[in-house]
């Protein structure tokens, strides 16, 4: 069969109207020949030719296609008849829209985050290693391990090593210096994630030993913005920390990282070290063939291996090494909340379903003598269920188109407010595009909505009483017993729905304003912090730091305003460094995990006006010259100090993390209260504060290199105002280096709890939907039965019903249909709830509040909701109402 | 009432028209009218041909791109569409007509001679 058939149906028939024209007057001519007269001559030749008109019909089926012209012709009817009622049509594609949007916007993060593949060549074989113990998996990497890890040859192609954040680096040599995202790499690293390089090549083998020399490799961005996109770059030099750096290439733009850098720059691991600390990730490319099960088994041997060479100290019984795929790294806890958001996005779109059904129920009813005639005339009950859908259809399908572009907006705005702390979603949520899997998920659900919603009101409207419907004098004799019980219980699924979603919210919303209400432990308002890189080689010691440090809180006390100014090198609610430690006089290793652990200056508690409990703060003598001392927090008192006092205890710190952290014994002279260091959601956590001055050198430099220190300065005013004469204070005390990452603290609790933010959010709006459709689903039905009843009522009140009972009556319907729906529904949400749980903070899945305020927040709106119906049913005129036909 | 009732052989057997549409276009191309006259004329008014199936036939002809349509100038100086045989046309015609002639000599074997 040739397709051509199909096409220019109407060009076709005009052509062959003519070439029948043509016909007719040669056989006209010819019968002229055979000497007929002029009319039998034309008469003769239009018997001979047979109806023009009906060849050219049955061409015109012929060039047909059955089911697309019935649909055609559906599909036109649909739309003249929804365009006769535009307020339903409006109404109907608006609540689809807002279904069909949220559920768009949930999915398009979801494929963002979960399942859009890694960027990288061949990412499933792509795993972070861990480090396995009975607690969970920790990914972290020590030099010894990293070095075993890479003899794995059988198991992985590549082991690459690149820190987590990193420092920052300063870039050096122009008018300003700017602080840099650098990223300390192995030689491995590009290799394994497959990076293209637009100019120059990766490290190579020989760049990543130990004192061979500076280089770096740049990001395609920093090229561009700081050199132009010059190639000539390659091969010279840029100043980093005033060093010079010989440039070996430049990646490509679409090499994008999971902490975003502007520059790499090699490890240059000593492979033989025994350093036992952990300050890098490691990640690796299985070979092709292995399988994560695989590796994981094959590991545990190079476990036992490690324990061997190395003794119980470096790896602790119940330890070993493991692989997770990196993808699974990135997404983390990220999963389960995002399925929670979409059973949620599930129930609104259910609830708009229920609203359509609704809607569209009422509009058969109120066309039923039309499908009567229908059917009368011929119309099969598959016709007119077809049609039916088709309109069903068209509503859908118009609502899931603005859905998609309300979805898509809507979650990019959202997003760009509130990153809500999900991975992969690119900067302020730029990740998350159209692409084929989210059109295919709205076409889908459009589809299926469509369906769903009409397929009820068809099949009601398909099987009429032929006789009564016709026959009926009065449209308002009633809606028959069917429709109107099927209409009550998509009201009573509306408001179990609505329930179960604001119950979710309430419980949301509490946790939030638990999280929020938690003490942190330290002073927010203003205060500000700002990163300071120290990464250059003349903070390798201790004493230059020292100075920076010394020198600068001196200018920032100068500055007028400012009260308090310290120094760390971890950030308040960001976690820090865990470190090991033996108290002196008990057995070695008797602590177990080991604390927190951030080395500070003297002004950091007053700055951040952490409150002292006991003995002593540190203070600016507590330097090199004088004796070793540390101050810990509540959490740690209490755990390893239960009967003692913590004042005359000294602690051993480092203990076995390599000699970096060698140090003698240092004396506990003060505690602290306690911070929410991991969080709000999560018990504070032992720590041990050491001054600054005091760091071993070693352990600066390594310091120095993993992280940068963190300045805290607390003000009379509000700090933005300080931020200029502050950086200038600090750019001269430090001989020029620059600071980033300025914030409040307010600033970042916030965006600590910012995921929790992001999830109340959501689930508000998803909450506040379904309440606003279920209130539309219960007062449409009731103002409709209303309506449908207007005889009835008129009657009723002839015959002396007060108008009270009328308004009563009415309501009491509706109640019951709302109560019927707020049971269910709690029902509904007390075995749902308990998803939630780990969401939630400070309140239990079986919340009593939350489970008492929504049914009667819902029971009260649809109070609101069925009032006005009721009182509409009062105002009937019984004149007007028995004479309405 | 037909003005010229074909004689009792009758209709074109289903199936046939085709063939003998692409047969009479052999000698050229010729449009509607010109095509029924000559299959008529050429089967000596044996085979009278349905006008009212003629078109449908030519127009599914086109379709396959068996034949290709012009409008053009009759003789009789009127405008009229002309068809011309396309390569794949004869080519289908020659299969076809290869078809009828297995057929036919099969269906006269089975007949065997004359029964009266």
């Amino acid at each position: 069969m040739s397709f051509r058939r199909f096409t220019n149906r109407s060009g076709k028939d005009q052509d062959f109207a003519e070439e029948i024209d043509s016909h007719l007057a040669h056989e006209r001519d010819a019968n002229l020949a055979l000497k007929l007269s002029p009319e039998d001559a034309r008469r003769q030749a239009m018997l001979r030719f047979g109806n023009p008109r009906t060849l050219r019909e049955k061409e015109w089926l012929y060039r047909s296609i059955p089911f697309i012209e019935s649909v055609r012709r559906d599909l036109s009817f649909a739309l003249r008849s929804l365009g006769k009622t535009p307020g339903f049509a409006a109404i109907a594609i608006l609540v689809i829209a807002i279904g069909i949007g949220v559920n768009t916007a949930v999915f398009s993060v979801i494929n963002a985050v979960l399942l859009k593949p890694l960027t990288y060549p061949d990412p499933q074989a792509l795993v972070t290693l861990v480090n396995t113990s009975p607690r969970g998996n920790f990914p972290g990497a020590s030099i010894p391990r990293f070095s075993l890890w890479q003899q794995q040859t059988g198991l992985f192609q590549q082991v690459a090593a690149y820190d987590f954040g990193g420092s920052g680096l300063n870039l050096t040599g122009g008018d300003h210096p700017q602080q840099v995202q650098g990223i300390h790499v192995s030689a491995s690293y590009f290799q394994m994630f497959g990076a293209p390089f637009v100019a120059g090549r990766s490290f190579n083998a020989a760049e990543d030993t130990p004192n061979a020399g500076r280089f770096t490799v740049l990001s395609y961005g920093l090229w561009r913005n700081r050199y132009g996109g010059n190639s000539n770059v390659v091969g010279s030099t840029i100043q980093l920390d005033g060093q010079p750096y010989l440039v070996v290439g430049v990646v490509g733009p679409g090499f994008v990282t999971d902490t975003p850098a502007d520059l790499w720059v090699p490890f240059q691991f000593d492979l033989n070290s025994h350093d036992m600390v952990t300050f890098f990730t490691a990640a690796a490319r299985l070979k092709p063939g292995v399988t994560l099960q695989q590796a994981k088994v094959q590991l545990r041997v190079v476990a036992d291996q490690f324990r061997k060479t190395f003794g119980a100290d470096a790896m602790p019984p119940g330890g070993g090494f493991g692989v997770v795929s990196l993808q699974e790294t990135m997404i983390g806890d990220t999963r389960s909340r995002l399925l929670v958001l979409l059973g949620a996005v599930a129930f609104v779109l259910l609830i708009a379903c229920a609203n359509v059904a609704n809607l569209l129920l009422a509009r058969a009813a109120a066309r039923r003598r039309e499908f009567a005639t229908r059917a009368a005339l011929g119309a099969g009950r598959g016709q007119i269920i077809r049609q039916l859908l088709v309109e069903s259809l068209t509503l859908s399908l118009t609502g899931g188109l603005i859905g998609l572009g309300l979805g898509l907006t809507g979650v990019r705005l959202l997003l760009k407010v509130n990153p809500g702390d999900i991975p992969r979603i690119g900067e302020d949520g730029s990740g998350i595009s159209i692409d084929f899997n989210v059109l295919l998920f709205t076409l889908g659900i459009s589809l299926l909505t469509g369906i769903v919603f009409g397929l009820v009101p068809a099949i009601t409207a398909s099987r009429p009483d032929l006789a009564a419907a016709m026959n009926e004098s009065n449209s308002r004799s009633g809606t028959g017993f069917r429709s109107g019980r099927l209409r009550s219980i998509l009201v009573v699924a509306e408001m179990a729905f609505t329930v179960v979603l604001i119950v979710g919210a309430a419980l949301l919303i509490r946790t939030f304003k638990n999280l929020e209400s938690v003490d942190p432990g330290f002073a927010m308002h203003n205060v500000v912090s700002m990163s300071m890189s120290v990464s250059g080689d003349r903070f390798q010691t201790t004493a230059p730091v020292a100075q920076v440090i010394r020198g600068g809180t001196d200018r920032l006390l100068a500055i007028p305003g400012v009260l308090d100014a310290g120094v760390s090198n971890c950030l308040p609610m960001a976690g820090g460094f865990g470190m090991g430690f033996d108290v002196v006089g008990r057995p070695k290793g008797s602590s177990g995990g080991g604390a927190g652990f951030c080395s500070i200056s003297a002004g950091y508690f007053t700055a951040l006006k952490i409150p002292l409990l006991r003995g002593r703060l540190l203070t600016t003598r507590d330097d090199a010259a004088a004796p070793a001392v540390v101050v810990i927090n509540k959490a740690m008192a209490r755990q390893y100090w239960a009967n003692g006092d913590p004042l005359t205890g000294q602690i051993l710190i480092g203990a076995g993390a390599g000699p970096a952290f060698a140090e003698g014994p240092r004396q506990v002279i003060g505690i602290v209260g306690d911070t929410n260091d991991r969080g709000p959601d999560t018990d504070p956590s032992p720590m041990m504060y050491i001054p600054m001055a005091q760091m071993p050198d070693l352990e600066t430099a390594l310091n120095s290199r993993v992280a940068p220190l963190w300045w805290f300065v607390r003000s009379q005013v509000d700090p933005h105002t300080l931020v200029t004469p502050i950086s200038d204070a600090l750019r001269e005390a430090s001989a020029g280096l620059p600071v980033a990452h300025i914030r409040t603290m307010e600033e970042l609790e916030a965006q600590n709890i910012a995921r929790q933010r992001l999830n109340m959010l959501l689930l508000s709006v998803f909450g506040f939907a379904g309440l606003l459709m279920a209130a539309i689903g219960i007062y449409g039905v009731m103002s409709y039965s209303v309506q449908q009843r207007t005889q009835e009522l008129g009657v009723r009140i002839a015959l002396g019903a007060q108008a009270s009972s009328l308004r009563n009556m009415v309501i009491l319907q509706g109640m019951t249909l709302a109560i019927i729906g707020v049971v269910i529904g709690s029902g509904g949400a007390l075995w749902l709830t308990r998803f939630l749980g780990s969401f939630l903070f400070g309140v239990k899945p079986l919340d009593p509040i939350s489970f008492v305020a929504t049914p009667l927040l819902l029971s009260l709106v649809a109070l609101v909701a069925v009032w006005v119906p009721a009182m509409r049913a009062t105002g009937v005129d019984p004149m007007v109402a028995l004479r309405i036909e | 009432m037909r003005s010229k009732k074909p004689s009792e052989a009758g209709e074109i057997l289903q199936g046939t028209l085709d063939l003998l549409i692409l047969r009479t276009l052999v000698t050229g191309p010729s449009h509607g009218h010109t095509i029924a006259q000559s299959i008529e004329r050429t089967s000596e008014n044996a085979l009278g041909v349905e006008q009212g199936s003629l078109y449908p036939a030519l127009h599914r002809l086109e379709d396959r791109g068996w034949l290709q349509a012009e409008w053009g100038v009759s003789e009789n100086n009127r405008r009229a569409k002309f068809y011309r045989l396309t390569a794949k046309g004869r080519k289908e015609l020659n299969a076809a007509a290869g078809r009828w002639r297995k057929m036919t000599h099969a269906i006269g074997l089975i007949l065997g001679e004359s029964f009266e």
